[in-house]
């Protein structure tokens, strides 16, 4: 029974409600806000460190059913049961809900409460109206996000993942100031509404996998996964429920992680809402998707994923790659480019996953951590710019802000080179380890993927270019008038700067930070190569292959 | 003899909602003679005198317990799970119903308003407890008369009169189906009493099916199923906003209960339900699309809200037949419809506020604004509008929820099974596209920006009680 748990879903909620209820004191409850998501903050990290001292469970049941998800601090309560007035096969449904983490779990929150930190942090200076509404708004997303990750059921995992949408469409509706937020909401709901509503039916069944063997249908990941593993390993042909539940489910995570034909609602959503919320969306809420893949589809459908979809999937991966950093280069509105670079970079996470070995899904874990701090560093330094000069468009009347912001530069400089995979920066360990991964599996996919690298760097560099440098670096309003900016305040360049260690430390030490999940991820490969070698003959014969003609 | 007499103590709290009634009515014959009567002290004695009377069923019920009667198959009453939860469920919205009418009925007619609502809660529970053919069409015919009443007083305009007519006609029309095949059946079981007639199918008896089908068309016309929707539109269009909630929740009561009760729970023999399920299938899915489809293209409020009720209509249907293929208990059903009550009631009785507070609730564009207008009213709005969208947190999730597990959760390798879950899912998001509509107009800017203040507690009640329960029931939903 581990009391961090309940906390970190329960305190920003309860700050939360604080603030809405706070009547006509609620100006004054900006600070109170900060310190929510600074308690939550300090939680995920007690939290993470009890996941990192944790004896491993693996070693302990080594011989019985082998659980795929193995929670190393968990939370059960009794008054979390479920008994709904269904019955299937004669039965009533009784479902007990769990929370609890693993590394991959602990990871995440981690990521959750940094970002969600800071972004709770430069709200109070970035976003004029309404702050404290903003804030309290901000930390509902950060609780339910925290009550995804520490999900160790299919039910409160669908439960949070749906409940995220409601903060986070009133953000978009009612602080965002690009063209249309109100259409962007809306799009936003109704895409991610319909990956989810038919997810359902795919939960459903996946929930009714035990009574094949005569056992009561249950919700857990720690059972669902062993029933998997043992239907894997001995064979079991799928059946048609099976593909039915692996399209549903990656209908809904594909369209949470914006895969390509159904990627629409991002660029549009992160064009409309303000940059501060988007920061959250691009590096914690599109990780819904993945960690969906990599917590449900991966390890509970192994085989109906490595027969139907393993390589469409990752094909979409690879192709969304370039996609995602042609259509980066060719915009004008910061916005968007920053969009669709992080398009292009949850491609790398794609292929990762989709590879089902070791290196791609360890590589996968750690470069969703990587992605979430350097996309979301990139929308705060957009949020600072915006600030400052309105929006931001990449031609020549936004030239030469290096000499007017000269830390603001190095920064820039710095997340854009983390983002485009410099070694010694943490992009360059997650990408590297995912192409690897998926090297095994599919040399083409990986051919396509490594000309996204190139591009990366291209539109990256495109930004530094057109934004900091030329010009003569005095910059002018619509009156001649030079226009007087301030540099980045204290309060500004802390996030950013403490960020940016983060990315330096897992890029120089990256084996410190993957022996937080190495077991989890190492035991979900255990599952998952020999299924995809079962269905890809010629899976490490390739790699092979091409070196000895 | 016994039986009867169990009967009447069972029926005890509807005889009493049928006593109340009438006597309500009759004071209509006090309320004339004194013409100098103030109208608001007539307003609030009625109001307290229905309910008084719905407190008093509610009593009885509480205090009847479970009455054991022998040989329960033969009675013209059943009295099971099915009937109380048909109680429960009619009490629940009669109680938000009589608390949303204190303001809205209609002035100089509260007498002939009240008894009627009264004798349509006294009505419900009678098709709900009805064994027999007979006692099922008697409670369903004292559901319609009262409601042809209540059309034809709440609105004294060219609306209320088409209203009132149509649903007159084409209700007399629907009865008139019914009883067709309710002669069918009697004709070749030699029995009304349903118990004998759900046993009495067997391979081969294709006119007996036929007899089943119109009964049930009879009834696809109270719940609105398609293709027997057409009068909702006008109907809530051109009647009051409590007569729109009533109709949107009561008839539906009435005639899912009175499914149950003709084709049975799992008590229906293979042959009948052979036919039944794939006429019910068919209709679930056409009701859900044609709903769900035409509530987009409206701009008139009351126009989608019927249309919404249609495409509830379907989810429930699906609930339905979940229900006689036994993949899920009666409850999934009356789960579900307890959380319609609470979320469409609560939706009606906050629009009947803004109403009564001098606001317009007529179109979407209407409500405009309205959060900076009127908060509390919109934040009752907000969770009955979350609810019927079917997220998190809120009743109307776990009513999805679970008409998609009785749906597909035993059936997974049945493709038409697995294709009526992903239907319904696509509905629910064709649904949430117009319900965000309405949500997004809330708290849209708008240039009229004179608060609401009149306060109206009843209506404030009303929709606090459905707020609550529709947030409660989401964390205990075996309350629901």
């Amino acid at each position: 029974m581990n009391i961090l748990i309940p906390l970190l879903i329960l305190v920003p909620l309860a700050f939360a409600l604080v603030i809405f209820f706070s009547g006509p004191r609620a100006k004054a409850m900006v600070p109170f806000g900060i310190l929510a998501a600074a308690l939550t903050l300090l939680l995920s990290i007690g939290l993470c460190f009890q996941v990192y001292q944790a004896p491993s469970t693996l070693s302990q049941n080594a011989g019985a059913a082998q659980a795929t998800i193995a929670p190393k601090v968990s939370f059960i309560s009794e008054t979390l049961r479920f008994v709904l007035p269904v019955s299937v096969a004669g039965q009533p449904i009784d479902w007990q809900l769990s929370f609890g983490a693993d590394g991959i779990s602990a990871l995440m929150v981690l990521l959750t409460g940094i970002v969600g930190f800071f972004t709770v942090w430069l709200a109070s200076s970035q976003i004029r109206v309404r702050t404290e509404a903003y804030i309290a708004l901000l930390l509902v997303a950060i609780s339910m996000l925290m009550g995804v990750f520490l999900s160790m059921d299919l039910l409160s995992f669908y439960i949070f993942f749906e409940a995220v949408l409601i903060p986070l469409i009133l953000l978009i509706h009612g602080w965002g100031d690009g063209k249309n937020p109100q259409a962007a909401s809306k799009r936003f709901l109704l895409f991610t509404l319909a990956g989810s509503i038919p997810m359902v039916v795919g939960l459903i069944s996946l929930a009714m996998a035990p009574l094949a063997n005569g056992q009561p249908s249950t919700v857990a990941f720690s059972e669902l996964s062993a029933i998997a593993a043992q239907a894997a390993s001995s064979g079991v042909p799928i059946g048609s429920k099976d593909s039915w539940a692996v399209w549903l489910l990656l209908l809904g995570f594909g369209i949470k992680l914006a895969i390509l034909p159904l990627h629409t609602w991002l660029p549009m959503t992160y064009a409309a809402a303000h940059p501060n919320t988007t920061s959250l969306i691009a590096s914690v809420v599109a990780k819904l998707g993945l960690y969906g893949l990599l917590r449900i589809v991966i390890p509970l459908t192994p085989v109906a994923l490595s027969i139907e979809a393993q390589l469409v999937v990752g094909t979409l991966g690879a192709i969304v790659i370039v996609y995602g950093a042609l259509v980066a280069l060719s915009k004008d509105d910061m916005r968007e480019v920053l969009a669709f670079s992080s398009l292009s970079h949850v491609g790398f996470i794609t292929l990762g996953l989709m590879s089902m070995t070791r290196e791609g899904l360890g590589g996968a874990a750690l470069q969703m951590f990587n992605h979430g701090l350097i996309t979301a560093a990139m929308f705060w330094i957009l949020s600072m710019l915006e600030q400052r000069h309105g929006p931001i468009r990449l031609r020549s009347e936004d030239q030469g802000m290096a000499a007017q912001y000269p830390k603001l530069a190095v920064l820039l400089v710095f997340f854009t080179l983390a983002g485009a995979g410099l070694p010694g920066l943490n992009g360059f360990v997650g990408e590297f380890l995912t192409l690897s991964g998926m090297m095994r599996v599919c040399t083409t996919l990986v051919a396509i993927a490594v000309l996204g690298t190139v591009l990366g760097a291209w539109y990256g560099l495109r930004i530094v270019q057109r934004l900091l440098f030329g010009g003569n670096g005095t910059r002018t309003d619509t009156h001649n008038r030079p226009l007087a900016g301030v540099d980045l305040t204290p309060r500004e360049w802390v996030p950013l700067v403490a960020v940016g260690f983060l990315c330096l430390y897992i890029g120089l030490f990256p084996m410190r930070t993957m022996k937080l999940f190495q077991a989890d991820t190492d035991r979900l490969a255990a599952l998952a190569e020999p299924v995809s070698k079962q269905i890809h003959r010629d899976m490490d014969t390739l790699v092979v292959e091409s070196t000895n003609p | 003899m016994q039986i009867t007499k169990a009967a009447a103590t069972h029926l005890t709290p509807e005889i009493i909602l049928l006593i109340g009634g009438t006597l309500v009515m009759c004071a209509s014959v006090l309320t004339r003679k004194s013409q100098r009567e103030d109208i608001y002290a007539q307003r609030n004695n009625f109001a307290v005198a229905s309910l008084m009377c719905l407190l008093a069923a509610m009593a009885a019920r509480y205090y009847r317990g479970v009455p054991e009667i022998g040989n329960a198959d033969l009675g013209l009453f059943r009295f099971d799970a099915s009937a109380l939860a048909a109680e429960r469920l009619t009490f629940l919205g009669g109680l938000i119903l009589i608390l949303m009418s204190w303001s809205t009925a209609p002035k100089g007619r509260f007498a002939e308003y009240y008894g009627c609502l009264l004798i349509i809660l006294a009505a419900i529970p009678i098709v709900g407890a009805s064994n027999d053919l007979v006692s099922m069409f008697l409670g369903l015919e004292l559901v319609s008369f009262p409601t042809y009443i209540l059309l034809g007083i709440v609105r004294n305009d060219n609306a209320g009169a088409e209203a009132s007519l149509k649903y007159f006609l084409l209700s007399a029309f629907a009865s008139c189906f019914f009883l067709l095949g309710v002669s069918y059946l009697f004709g070749f079981c030699g029995s009304t009493n349903l118990a004998v007639i759900q046993g009495s199918f067997g391979e081969g008896k294709r006119l007996m099916a036929l007899g089943l089908l119109l009964a049930i068309c009879g009834l696809a016309f109270r719940i609105t199923a398609v293709p027997f929707h057409f009068y909702a539109p006008d109907v809530f269009e051109g009647t009051s906003v409590t007569m729109a909630g009533v109709m949107s929740y009561l008839p539906k009561v009435a005639g899912f209960v009175a499914l149950i009760r003709l084709l049975g729970t799992g008590t229906l023999s293979p042959g009948a339900s052979g036919v039944v399920i794939p006429v019910l299938l068919g209709c679930a899915a056409l009701t859900m699309c044609v709903g769900n489809i035409l509530a987009v293209a409206q701009n008139n409020l009351r126009r989608m809200m019927a249309y919404s009720s249609v495409a509830h209509t379907g989810y429930l249907l699906l609930a339905l037949v979940a229900l006689i293929r036994q993949d899920a208990s009666p409850g999934v059903m009356y789960s579900y419809l307890a959380a319609y009550a609470a979320m469409t009631l609560g939706l009606f009785a906050c629009l009947g506020e803004i109403e009564a507070a001098g606001g317009k609730s007529h179109l979407i564009g209407d409500l405009a604004g309205m959060f900076q207008r009127r908060p509390a009213a919109s934040i009752g709005l907000t969770v009955a509008l979350i609810s019927l969208i079917g997220l998190p947190f809120t009743a109307g999730f776990w009513a999805k929820f679970m008409v998609f597990v009785g749906t597909v959760a035993d059936r997974q390798t049945d493709s038409i099974s697995m294709l009526m879950g992903a239907l319904m899912a696509i509905n629910a998001v064709i649904a949430a596209s117009y319900y965000w509509r309405i949500l997004s107009t809330l708290y849209a800017k708008s240039e009229s920006n004179v608060p609401l203040r009149v306060f109206r507690p009843s209506l404030f009640f009303a929709y606090t009680i459905c707020t609550v329960l529709t947030i409660l029931w989401f964390f205990v939903p075996s309350a629901m």
